[in-house]
């Protein structure tokens, strides 16, 4: 039996780490073109990038899942996603990704603000441009001011990658919720339930260690 | 010829009006010491001449060549400012070092990205000639070490070595010393010292009366965004013609 819901769990929990980078390789990159939006001198677009971030930010990621997932569906008479598994993982990523682009966006703005003036106008009279001034002095700064805030957000986005059973993607809580509700021959067991959180401990334990390491690398300079 | 000549420069913030008919000239290998008080615009006319701050009115010329001209928009282009900037070094007040940065990487940095996109210079080159800078400022020892493990002076002589690596035209000071625990003052006077027996040009904003008078072959005065009284150091600060000048020298040797 044991072995029997450790396979099932792990399959989920597969599922859960697929999300995670999916989400962690689109909103990364995102996010940083939603902040640059957010700064932007041109007034139109920094206020409607502001708009987006606060709804986003503002409304449920599981009310963002089901309208993405659904209504679509609901609007043009067919759904727009792939049937089965993969449709509900395409659409739980994207999702995702807008989500926490938009809360990454939030970081990544503090964390550019927060490096001094001085440092751009030092790029500038040393005639570079400022393209060289952001990736070659500006942004290793920047990612030493944001690893605490966005390991924070990190760490809740394994977590809430369980938020995609809502449109039943089968993650790991979906997987241990099964043996509950019966499945693989079994039913009304709830340890497997339980069980869940040991992998979210372990992951989530990897991560901090991973961040601390970061911090400390990143130790060298004030 | 003088190697700058600056015509009329006009400068406002809103209402404000922060550089009024700002004219001055300056030879090759002269120190130019600008002195007054806080808010008397010193600072915002060594930013507009580094293309920090745009001009209202006036013109900017380098070695006869019409760098700035606020009425020709054509001298405004941005992708020329880039350019136009290396004619000018800026140290600021507080340091603004790159942390992530070894000191000789701070000095080298810039110079090796110009260098990748011209041609020409090899990397060792300029490694060799940032180590020699660092020399220069007596800091050979502290070329693998990052600013936060320097003290202010150190910090200050490791920026001029970072604006001397690019070789500007004219050097400019924005008040050196005035983020420095009195005792650190010294060792950055020196250096800038140095570099006026060099025949460096230089422009100083300062608040060190003793150093403009003794480094400086000319002193402009400004107050409330106007230069009231320039001229030769000993002239200017010793023997003032203008009453604003007496008023703001007086208080300065009280203290």
């Amino acid at each position: 039996m044991f072995e029997t819901v450790l396979g099932a769990l792990t399959m989920g929990f597969l599922q859960t780490l697929k999300l995670f980078a999916v989400t962690l390789i689109g909103a990364i990159p995102l996010g940083l073109v939603v902040s640059f939006g957010s700064m932007s001198r041109f007034t139109p677009l920094r206020w409607l990038t502001r708009t987006v971030v606060w709804v986003i930010r503002g409304t449920p990621l599981m009310l963002q899942l089901l309208i993405i997932f659904f209504i679509p569906g609901q609007w043009m008479g067919s759904s727009p996603w792939p049937s089965g598994e993969s449709g509900r993982f395409l659409a739980a990523a994207i999702a995702f990704i807008i989500n926490y682009a938009c809360y990454f966006s939030e970081i990544y703005r503090g964390g550019i603000q927060s490096v001094p003036v001085g440092q751009q106008e030092a790029g500038l009279v040393l005639g570079m441009t400022r393209r060289q001034i952001f990736f070659k002095v500006t942004l290793l700064q920047m990612i030493k001011r944001i690893v605490p805030p966005m390991s924070n957000e990190i760490i809740t986005l394994v977590k809430d990658t369980s938020i995609a059973r809502i449109i039943s993607l089968q993650e790991v809580i979906w997987a241990g919720y099964a043996f509950l509700k019966g499945s693989h021959g079994y039913s009304g067991l709830t340890w497997p339930l339980f069980f869940t959180g040991v992998y979210y401990l372990i992951f989530n334990g990897g991560l901090t260690l991973l961040f601390g390491w970061v911090e400390k690398k990143l130790d060298y300079f004030r | 010829m003088a190697i700058l000549e600056v015509h009329d420069i006009e400068k406002h913030f809103g209402a404000t009006h922060v550089l009024e008919d700002i004219s001055f000239s300056l030879e090759q290998g002269q120190a130019l010491a600008i002195i007054g008080s806080s808010g008397s615009g010193k600072t915002t006319l060594l930013r507009c001449l580094n293309f920090l701050e745009t001009p209202d009115r006036g013109r900017i010329l380098v070695n006869g060549e019409t760098l700035f001209d606020a009425a020709d928009p054509r001298t405004q282009l941005e992708s020329e400012i880039r350019k136009k900037r290396l004619h000018f070094g800026l140290v600021f007040q507080n340091f603004n070092l790159f942390p992530q940065y070894t000191a000789l990487q701070n000095v080298t940095l810039a110079r090796e990205l110009l260098a990748k996109e011209r041609g020409g210079e090899s990397r060792e080159a300029i490694l060799e000639a940032g180590k020699a800078l660092l020399a220069q400022m007596g800091l050979a020892d502290r070329a693998s070490h990052y600013p936060h493990q320097l003290s202010g002076g150190q910090q200050q002589r490791v920026a001029i070595a970072r604006a001397l690596a690019l070789q500007p035209d004219i050097l400019c000071f924005d008040e050196p010393t005035s983020a420095l625990d009195p005792e650190l003052t010294g060792e950055v006077l020196r250096v800038i010292r140095g570099l006026s027996e060099q025949r460096t040009t230089m422009i100083i904003v300062t608040h060190e009366m003793a150093f403009a008078r003794d480094v400086a072959d000319q002193v402009i005065f400004m107050d409330g965004g106007v230069i009231v009284e320039q001229g030769d150091p000993r002239q200017v600060i010793d023997h003032p013609r203008e009453e604003r000048t007496r008023q703001f020298l007086s208080r300065y040797e009280e203290g």
